[in-house]
């Protein structure tokens, strides 16, 4: 049943030859055809023309028209499939998929053969992850075309995605079948057989995949990937030799692969720590230019052969001038007692060095080249960085710097070692520095803009990154097009820190909105990957996107949202209007009168601006329009713009940050900050069972969390409140889930035996001290007691961010008032512990800001 | 040549300075302007076979034990009798929808308590 108004053959053909201008993208001649026909008054209320000429609009950029021709060709022509479809693919592009799904079904109704529906529908339903529906609509397509190659691995991969793996084998087998018989072995075809060998064992059945591997073994061309699959496949089956054969191979093929190593140590099964020295001794004689078997015994040996091992490798390095010899070597100090050797050797080198210029003064042979004792003071300043002695890292790579003045990384560390010590000006100063002096290096200038940002100099920032971006855009903008996230989060963090949460706000939603779009991007792959027959990488595409807001960048992004928007609901931002009201009511009339002008002027002044934006805004448009035009994915809907007031103002903070929260809580479990800030949010909607459940989840992350103290206090406190309000089915799932986290109902109880238990600990103690002052503001002195004193030894785990947190609670009220005596002393103690840390800067040299707002109000009014 | 000689009136100043313009803007969406003309459309590849038909006749509509075995479970699970004041209760508590809260209760058997301790897991 194609349409109620059939067109006549000439129409019919013009009709034809729309469609397959858009096919084609082109989108004009598409136009001009559909103008043919419309213009002919017989015609020119004709549905399907109309929708076509609305989906061709669309595709042109112009998008109410495209509404408005697709609608009215949808009402004059209800029983026709291609307008259904046409509307369909209208709120596609729009990202209306739920809206699309029913369209085509509608469409389907009426047409329940076509494929072309059908395969649009396919592609909704596996974007959408309705697997099962997409088992069906790929049988659909099976039966209708089954001399089609797609038809048959898509309704397999149905199965694959479902864990269905028995008839998923059984159909690409029937496949492969009919395929083998045409005896045609090429990449794809090989591509298919190795996906085929993924299914097997993703089934479980090892022996089975391992017997497949092997006959299909002339048919896979990709031959690294066959030979990796095979030597695990005998790994996971204990096939020792056979998989050691493999491994050896394959070490020989690319000596550099570090995993082959391991692997190949697992099939000789070699579990002692020095067989395994040993093992890569043996490997470093057979291939005497490759890293691994030089640089992985470090990990096995000890005593007197790592001192040996370790000598050898360093002196190389440091001859060759290595400058990430310590990043490569920075896992070794997991261990103190290798720390200790690394330490000695290296000193020793610099009195040797001074002396003969060589690493050791019984040294025979050629002297080592100047700038040995170079990298030697370049690694002993990153050596004590890391160990927090940075007075001595700071003093090495001053030596450094005075023996070579040009070299860039000594900037770089030397920022670093300031950022560790708690001071991101200085750091900053040191990567303009080392900035300065290779302008054309985009890592240098990126870590620069990256370290402006810690020092909160965001416009500095900004323009630091405008050297390497695209001209005529405003860097943060054209940072934002490329989905720069690493600079938007610490922008983000930098907005928070300076308090303008709207701003920060804005960067945590662009950076949301990028993956966001991650997600939407798969799209096109869903038929791109089954054309070109790469299988396995689309399933792992569709895994990826499956977890995607579980990567640390969306973890932090999410994390300074949340924040902000629990800090906004503590204290919301004051209406602008009704503050500055509130000061007029006390002022004498002519300080009225002159106030009036000053707003006058900044509404004018701000009317302005806004006119400018807008117009900056309409450019910005026909810019993306222009680009964009005739692409039917691209032309996203156009986002709310995010307006950073806005955004602050919002009348449900806490309901913003559960939007941000919920991925996290799904794909983020394993961190305990999750859940910490999981209960923030309940604790303050006073959802006593989503505090709970906070609560226990983060219990099973890490049980002995310092915060998670503090949310058991809060909890009980909330529930002794609110008792005798539960449901009688609340209160009892309390009483059973509490039993293993509590040991007592009774809070003060509770406190004094946490802090009997953690007396060593710095963290437990500002924990336990804000709940004996919150508990009971007679002890404020009891609780100052516990955190006050960070010397003498009392604590093991004093670091510069948690002086840094109870300085802040101690001036934020959680611990009670403070006398100024009593904030100084504390201070004072924490500036001798770490002089370099900006935070316990006397406020003087911090707030220099000069009060010149008097002064540009005379100006004005002249 | 012949017809640039002749053509002269097209090739003026004004036209050019734009062009040039054209050029620069074109150097950065280059790429972007590749990939436009990149159609979506492409045949599909066809397998070339008799057995097409006996391949398919082996096929036929699969639903595994599997499928049919959860489908027997939904069924059973919307047997299970729930109260709508617990349904209310789980929804205000754990501040899901209604559909999910149903589910959970249906599938700790109607147990209100039972339900609400899967949810805080």
């Amino acid at each position: 049943m194609p349409s109620s108004n059939p067109l006549p053959p000439k129409e019919n053909a013009l009709f034809k030859r729309i469609l397959k201008s858009y096919e084609h993208k082109q989108y004009k001649n598409g136009l001009k055809f559909a103008k043919q026909i419309l213009t002919n008054a017989k015609f020119q209320e004709h549905g399907e023309t109309l929708a076509m000429k609305g989906l061709t609009l669309n595709c042109l950029g112009r998008k109410e028209e495209a509404y408005e021709h697709v609608r009215r060709g949808l009402r004059n022509d209800l029983k026709s499939h291609v307008c259904w479809h046409v509307y369909g693919l209208l709120q596609r592009s729009d990202k209306k998929y739920d809206e699309a799904i029913k369209c085509y079904r509608n469409a389907l109704k009426w047409e329940k053969d076509n494929i072309q529906i059908l395969r649009d529908l396919s592609l909704l339903q596996i974007q959408m992850r309705d697997l099962e529906g997409y088992r069906d609509t790929r049988y659909q397509l099976l039966m209708l075309r089954p001399i089609q190659r797609a038809s048959w691995i898509g309704y397999a991969m149905s199965f694959h995605l479902l864990e269905d793996f028995k008839n998923a084998l059984s159909i690409l087998d029937t496949f492969l079948d009919q395929q083998q018989r045409l005896n045609i072995i090429d990449y794809e075809h090989s591509e298919l057989v190795l996906y085929q060998n993924q299914v097997i064992q993703e089934s479980g059945d090892l022996k089975q995949a391992l017997k497949h591997l092997e006959k299909m073994s002339d048919q896979i061309v990709d031959r690294l990937t066959f030979k990796e699959n095979l030597g695990n496949l005998h790994l996971r089956l204990e096939n020792w030799n056979k998989a050691a054969d493999i491994y050896e191979e394959l070490i020989q093929r690319n000596p550099e692969n570090t995993i082959y190593y391991k692997k190949l140590i697992e099939a000789k099964r070699l579990t002692k720590e020095a067989d395994i020295v040993d093992f890569y001794m043996k490997y470093n004689e057979k291939f005497p230019r490759a890293m691994p078997p030089k640089r992985l015994p470090l990990n096995y040996a000890t005593g007197e052969q790592f001192r040996i091992l370790l000598d050898k490798y360093m002196r190389k390095a440091l001859s060759k001038g290595v400058p990430p010899l310590f990043v490569d070597l920075r896992s070794l100090y997991k261990d103190p007692k290798k720390i200790q050797l690394i330490e000695e050797l290296v000193l020793s080198y610099i009195e040797s060095l001074k002396k003969v210029s060589k690493y050791c003064e019984t040294d025979v042979g050629p002297k080592e080249p100047a700038s040995a004792i170079l990298w030697v003071y370049y690694y002993l300043a990153q050596h004590y960085d890391y160990l927090k002695q940075f007075e001595k890292a700071l003093e090495y790579i001053e030596t450094a710097i005075e023996h070579t003045p040009t070299l860039i990384e000594l900037f770089v560390t030397k920022g670093r070692i300031f950022k560790h010590a708690g001071n991101p000006i200085e750091a900053y100063q040191c990567l303009d520095e080392a900035q300065a002096m290779d302008t054309a290096d985009r890592y240098i200038n990126s870590k620069c803009a990256k370290y402006m940002l810690r020092a909160n100099l965001i416009k500095e920032a900004e323009d630091t990154c405008a050297k390497f971006t695209r001209e005529g855009v405003s860097a943060m903008e054209n940072l934002n097009e490329m989905q720069c996230m690493w600079f938007q989060t610490e922008c983000a963090l930098a907005y928070q820190r300076l308090g303008k949460f709207g701003d920060a706000l804005k960067k945590c939603h662009e950076i949301d909105r990028h993956f966001s779009e991650i997600i939407e991007d798969q799209f096109d792959f869903h038929t791109y990957c089954m054309r070109k027959m790469t299988l396995r990488s689309y399933v792992g595409l569709l895994r990826l996107e499956d977890v995607l807001r579980g990567h640390p960048f969306y973890f932090k992004a999410a994390k300074c949202a949340i924040e902000v928007y629990l800090h906004l609901f503590d204290s919301p931002l004051k209406d602008e209007n009704a503050e500055q009201e509130l000061n007029t009511e006390n002022l004498a009339p002519s300080e009225l009168k002159k106030l009036k002008n000053k707003q006058r002027k900044a509404k004018k002044k701000a009317e302005q601006e806004n006119a400018q934006a807008r117009e900056a805004q309409v450019k910005r448009d026909q810019h993306h329009k222009s680009r964009q035009q005739g692409d039917v994915e691209a032309d996203a809907p156009q986002l709310d713009e995010l307006i950073p007031d806005k955004l602050a103002r919002v009348d449900d903070p806490l309901e913003q940050a559960i939007k941000f929260l919920e991925p996290l809580q799904s794909l983020a479990r394993d961190r305990m900050e999750t859940h910490l800030m999981a209960f923030e949010v309940y604790y303050r909607k006073r959802k006593i069972l989503l505090m709970l459940q906070s609560i226990k989840r983060a219990h099973q992350v890490e049980p002995s969390h310092p915060k998670l103290h503090s949310c058991l206090i809060r909890f009980l406190q909330v529930f002794n409140e609110n008792q005798r309000n539960f449901d009688p089915a609340v209160l009892e799932v309390i009483t059973s889930e509490t039993k293993s986290l509590l040991s007592t109902k009774d809070a003060k109880k509770l406190n004094k035996e946490f802090l009997d238990s953690r007396k060593g600990s710095l963290k437990a103690a500002l924990e336990g001290a804000i709940a004996t002052y919150q508990l009971d503001n007679k002890l404020q002195k009891e609780a100052l007691g516990l955190v006050m004193d960070i010397d003498h030894n009392k604590y093991t785990d004093v670091d510069i961010e948690i002086c840094t947190e109870i300085y802040k609670n101690l001036r934020n009220g959680k611990l009670g008032a403070c006398a100024q005596s009593q904030l100084d002393a504390f201070v004072a103690q924490c500036r001798k512990r770490y002089p370099h840390a900006e935070a316990f800067q006397p406020p003087q040299e911090i707030k220099a800001q000069p009060q010149t707002n008097h002064v540009t109000t005379e100006q004005d009014s002249n | 040549m012949a017809d640039e000689g002749e053509d002269p009136v097209n090739g003026t100043s004004d036209e050019n300075s734009e062009k040039s313009q054209q050029k620069k803007q074109a150097k950065y969406d280059s790429g972007a302007a590749d990939l436009e003309k990149v159609t979506d459309y492409a045949e599909e590849k066809e397998i070339s076979t008799q057995d097409v038909a006996n391949a398919i006749s082996a096929i036929g509509d699969r639903r595994n034990q599997a499928a049919l075995e959860k489908q027997a479970r939904e069924k059973e699970l919307l047997k299970v009798l729930i109260k709508k004041e617990d349904v209310d209760l789980i929804v205000k508590e754990m501040e899901i929808s209604r559909s999910k809260a149903e589910r959970t209760l249906r599938e700790n058997h109607g147990n209100v308590v039972n339900a609400l301790i899967s949810l805080t897991n």
